[in-house]
């Protein structure tokens, strides 16, 4: 099926492409709407372009993001690799905003999708948008309620961002996942809940172009020879895992627990379960990262299980508290 | 030119749109092409080219024969064994996979077996990156190997078809360059042909060469030659200049067929005679043609060089090209450590001084370890050229991208607090908590034996770190790490972090045992002579892939004796390169390399049973352990570390769940862990100097279960199982794991078996 007429891509940079970059945790399925809108854009809309997506030995949970540059047929595609400067940036998790600084490079009048709760105006100052478009959606809830992944609501709004078929979408989307055709298909239309706000310049936030970073405090005078890490300063210790929970955690209820001691030995990201003095004092949200393997080994009693799997949004002061982890003074203590 | 061949190119105009990589384009020109053999072993970025052929085979799309080796040696050795056998034959690698190859590689172009490489270009380790950039293939530059180079993924597919009709008029192999990542992975719109044929009959019939199967007139193959030698190898250089030849003829036919047009050299903008120039390759050349175009416009000319064939090396079309040049870039992806200048700039500065060209050459070494190149970074190095051609002081070797760093500032994000050290760690706990196991111990040692491990990045649920903190558990004193290359590896150790808290090192995939080996030997020496005396206990930690492409490594060390432990977590998987077949996985097993399909079932043949395997060293201790029975698991390792202890070596492999890789929830990992226990796929024992013990016995209490119990835990890798039409291959699999654990209980009986 091809278009009569050339299709117009809304935004265009000095090398002629329309650049959409998605951010998201691995495993949210960004690669592959992504694949799916060079798809389109190419067997549907006989556009040409270029898919990249960023490819390191990070695993699911960690921060990660997909290029599509969409250009004319004819214009020669050279480029390759993350691109910097979006003209429509798609973020399907709200917590990589500060962290992943995602302002920065984005192109005047810029289209930002974001997966949140939160409105236009709030995620505005959280990205510190200088000006453009900006649409929520609480894409996870979207999901949830469909059966569908997160990536589905986003890949609809994309859609209708670029003005691709709508048809053509749906079609894709029952192709290739025929099995959950009718999950899917509700969640991209769950979309129209979406909230769009648009921001003229007005000066409260500056553009901020793309610069090459400049490279760390490490480099050549100071990278020991051999690249050799010194593990007390240079440990993972400082980092959390908050960012690789995907909605569910487990919860502790002392009450319940009668130290059986099964959890520890369930836990796949040691340090998360907290024993100190043969006692289990809970969870160190910094550490756990939601896989709930020690909820399923956690025995009935009959105070019910201490380890139940809650929604992370439900008990957000529970691990802002993160109060097990003051336990493991006690243990170096003892 | 014959009918036929005009035929050909009638139908040339038949191409249909593909969207994909430079790996899936690799894979459409092998499918094509109709290869009959292909030798394959994972690395990234170039894996996929053997996933997609052995997923085409599965479905019975492809004829050929697959095998996934044990190695990257294995897989091309075995690619020679079917060519001389008279296959046609392909391959695919990166990196450390090219260098493991590297004896193999002589060894092909001295029998002159003609074959295709494709080579997704990748930095070589230390330190270890995935990332692009030629330090591979500027390795094997004088190895006999015709080597082609692809800048796109369209490029990719076409010099595949060229490659081997070329290589096989010559008789001599054929490397495929491409940039890893930039072109294996990052998706364009590309052409192939719609029809095989087409690509077949480009190809032609293969040309007679001497075969090994051919027993009316049996041959001998790699005599050994003291003098000759050095006319196989005049007769080697004959035909990279035959091959030299011949190229641009090939050329020539496939532009028929194809429509696009190469040249072994190709230009933009050099017809202006610009004084300025670069000369870069692959991807990075693809992005600088957008750079020429913006300095054009600002008024300025400059030209650029790329090269679609580096061996043999076009002499007379880069000498042409570069003819009116006054200041030239020559841009390496690789540093030729300590040589003049770096490899390309080398050959051409020779080049232009044998044809007496003054120009001066700039040499620059960027994007190493993946760096991006970026038309920006061409406008730059553009910049410097057109600088030093004005006159200006501009250095004429350099690197491209570094920095220098802050020294005044050594610790990159000050953690929250100081980071935890370990704490003294007492050597006699285990000692003092007694020989029996029992929940209080559990319970103690939880609070009170040190972590010696801080946050890592592995998925949640993985069992890896998990298996290792169970085994950490049971070991107290002080302890010291060695890491395979894996997911454990990769998760734990992403500079400038580290999770480690005691001393920790990583040096390959696959010599983890060996590198220890050298640790604990030269520590005992330091002991014998006084100069150390506090107590070390060495715990080298391998995925169950680096225990099959190191097991010649882990079997020595275990036949030495040498004072370590070794923990395999065996997640029956690849993990870390995207779940390619591992000789662990059960038969039927579905892998990114072991399809479902109706040609194919699965993993083809039955685990790898290493603790069997390793039986035959003597290894004083050789134990399995899974977290299903975790009391068992401290007590297993505390008794390595006890045989460590007493000068001997310790074989630990614990069962680790992937919930990634299998496509399992997290989650669900205990009740995998446990039903492989319970169906004795996984059977709990123990061997002590020769000495079987079933640790658990399932079967005695009651609890033995049928594998068809495990058929649906495992996500993707087992789910097909469950139709009834492959019953046969569970039957037979549960008739071999019934034959293995059949002779465990023997064992366990009988102290002399
Ligand atoms: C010589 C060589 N070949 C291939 C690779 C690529 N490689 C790195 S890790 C890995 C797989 C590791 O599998 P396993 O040992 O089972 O560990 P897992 O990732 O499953 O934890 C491969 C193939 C390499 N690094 N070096
Ligand atoms: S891919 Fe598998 S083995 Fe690797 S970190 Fe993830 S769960 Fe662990
Ligand atoms: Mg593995």
């Amino acid at each position: 099926m091809k278009t009569e007429e050339e299709f117009d891509l809304c935004y265009e940079d000095e090398l002629g492409y329309c650049n959409v970059k998605l951010v998201a945790l691995g495993g949210d399925g960004a690669n592959t709407i992504g694949k799916l809108l060079f798809k389109i854009a190419v067997d549907k809309l006989d556009l040409d372009g270029a898919f990249d997506a960023q490819y390191g030995s990070e695993k699911k949970g960690t921060p990660t993001d997909v290029s599509i540059r969409l250009c004319k047929l004819g214009r020669p595609v050279r480029t390759s690799g993350t691109l910097s400067t979006p003209h429509i940036l798609a973020i399907m998790r709200e917590q990589l905003i500060e962290p992943m600084r995602l302002n920065v490079g984005l192109q005047p009048k810029a289209t930002v999708i974001v997966n949140t709760t939160e409105n236009p105006a709030a995620i505005r100052d959280r990205l510190q948008l200088a000006d453009g478009k900006i649409i929520c959606l609480d894409a996870t809830r979207i999901a949830a309620e469909a059966r569908s992944r997160i990536n589905i609501p986003v890949f609809g709004l994309l859609i209708q961002v670029l003005g691709f078929p709508d048809q053509a979408a749906r079609e894709m989307l029952s192709a290739t996942w025929p099995k959950v055709s009718e999950a899917n298909l509700k969640a991209y239309e769950g979309i129209t809940s979406a909230q769009f706000q648009d921001f003229p310049y007005d000066g409260k936030y500056k553009h901020l172009p793309y610069s090459k970073p400049q490279g760390g405090v490490i480099g050549y005078l100071t990278q020991r020879p051999g690249g050799v890490l010194i593990n007390a300063l240079n440990s993972s210790y400082g980092k959390t895992h908050g960012a690789s929970r995907t909605g569910q955690m487990p919860l502790f209820n002392p009450d319940a627990c009668i130290h059986c001691v099964k959890c520890y030995y369930a836990c796949s990201d040691p340090g998360s379960i907290v024993f100190a003095n043969g006692k289990m004092m809970g969870i160190d949200y910094d550490y756990c990262k939601g896989c709930n393997r020690c909820v399923m080994v956690c025995p009935d009693t009959k105070n019910g299980k201490a380890l139940t799997k809650v929604l992370e949004a439900d008990y957000a002061e529970v691990v802002l508290a993160n109060e097990a982890a003051s336990y493991k003074n006690i243990r170096k203590a003892s | 030119m014959s009918e036929k061949a005009y035929s050909v190119i009638d139908r040339a105009i038949e191409q249909k749109v593909c969207i994909g990589g430079g790996n899936l384009a690799a894979a459409e020109a092998i499918a094509a092409i109709g290869y009959e053999l292909e030798g394959f072993y994972p690395i990234t970025p170039s894996s996929d080219v053997g996933e997609e052929i052995s997923a085409r085979v599965a479905r019975g799309e492809v004829d050929m024969v697959f095998v996934p080796a044990t190695s990257e040696l294995a897989a091309i050795s075995i690619c020679a064994g079917g060519a001389m056998a008279g296959a046609r034959v392909v391959d695919a690698t990166s990196a450390q996979g090219l260098l493991l190859k590297m004896e193999e590689l002589p060894a092909i172009s001295g029998l002159r077996i003609p074959m295709v490489l494709n080579l997704a270009t990748r930095t070589v380790s230390a330190p270890l990156n995935i990332k692009n950039d030629h330090s591979d293939l500027m390795s094997i530059l004088g190895m006999g190997w015709l080597i082609l180079l692809a800048k796109s993924v369209q490029e990719v597919y076409d010099m595949n078809i060229v490659a081997l009709k070329w290589a096989e008029q010559v008789q001599l192999p054929c490397v495929v360059a491409y940039d890893g990542f930039h072109t294996s992975h990052g998706a364009r719109r590309f052409q192939i042909f719609a029809d095989n044929r087409i690509v077949r009959d480009f190809i032609g019939p293969k040309p007679p060469r001497d075969l090994y199967i051919d027993f009316d007139h049996p041959k001998t193959f790699g005599a050994y030659m003291n003098d000759d030698l050095i006319n196989n190898k005049y007769q080697l250089h004959l035909a990279m200049q035959d091959a030299y030849r011949l190229l641009p003829v090939i050329f020539q036919e496939y532009a028929k067929i194809s429509g696009r047009r190469y040249s072994m050299v190709g230009t933009v903008g050099m017809e202006d005679h610009p004084p300025v120039a670069m000369l870069i390759l692959n991807s990075a050349a693809h992005a600088s043609e957008d750079a020429v175009d913006r300095i054009k416009a600002s008024g300025r000319s400059v030209g650029l060089v790329s090269m679609s064939l580096l061996r043999p090396f076009p002499a007379d079309e880069l000498a042409d090209a570069l003819s009116g040049v006054r200041t030239l870039m020559v841009a390496d992806r690789a540093d030729e450590y300590g040589a003049y200048r770096s490899y390309l700039a080398n050959e051409i500065g020779a080049l232009l001084q044998a044809r007496h060209n003054p120009a001066r050459i700039l040499n620059r070494v960027y994007g190493l370890g993946g760096l991006n190149f970026s038309f920006h970074d061409a406008v730059e190095l553009y910049d410097q050229a057109l600088s030093a051609d004005q006159g200006e002081a501009v250095a004429d070797f350099d690197y491209y991208g570094h920095w220098e760093g802050d020294p005044e500032q050594q610790i990159l994000t000050p953690p929250k607090a100081p980071a935890p050290i370990v704490e003294k760690t007492d050597i006699s706990l285990n000692e003092k908590l007694g020989a029996r196991m029992n929940v209080s111990v559990m319970k103690t040692i939880a609070s009170e034996m040190p972590n010696r491990i801080d946050k890592t990045s592995a998925c949640p649920g993985c069992g890896a770190f998990l298996n290792l903190e169970m085994v950490l558990k049971g070991i107290d004193g002080q302890v010291a790490l060695v890491y395979n290359t894996g997911c454990a590896e990769i998760t734990s150790s992403g500079f400038p972090f580290t999770s480690f808290k005691v001393p920790y090192a990583h040096n390959l995939f696959h010599n983890g045992s060996s590198t220890a080996s050298g640790i604990v030997a030269y520590y005992e020496w330091l002991k014998k002579h006084g100069r150390v005396d506090r107590d070390m206990t060495l715990l080298v930690v391998g995925g169950d892939g680096s225990g099959d492409i190191g097991m010649d490594q882990l079997i020595g060390a275990a036949i030495r004796n040498h004072p370590f432990i070794y923990l395999e977590y065996d997640n029956n998987i690849y993990a870390n390169t995207g779940a390619q077949l591992c000789y662990t996985g059960f038969k039927g097993m579905m892998t990114a390399t072991s399809r479902v399909g109706k040609a194919q079932v699965g993993k083809t043949f039955h685990s790898k049973d290493m603790v069997e395997i390793l039986r035959g060293t003597h290894a004083p201790y050789i134990a399995t352990v899974c977290e299903s029975h975790y009391e068992d698991a401290v007590m297993k390792a505390r008794e390595a570390q006890e045989t460590v202890r007493n000068g001997g070596f310790a074989f630990l492999k614990a069962f680790s769940t992937c919930p990634l890789n299998w496509g399992t929830k997290g989650e669900d990992g205990p009740i995998v862990a446990r039903t492989m226990v319970e169906t004795c796929m996984f059977p709990l024992l123990k061997i002590v100097h020769g000495i079987t013990t079933l640790t658990y016995n399932p079967e005695a209490l009651g609890k033995k279960r049928p594998v068809t119990d495990m058929v649906p835990l495992m996500g993707v890798a087992s789910a097909h199982l469950l139709k009834p039409e492959y019953a046969d291959v569970v039957a037979d699999l549960q008739q071999e794991v019934d034959r293995r654990w059949t002779r465990l209980k023997a064992m366990h009986e009988s102290p002399v078996l």
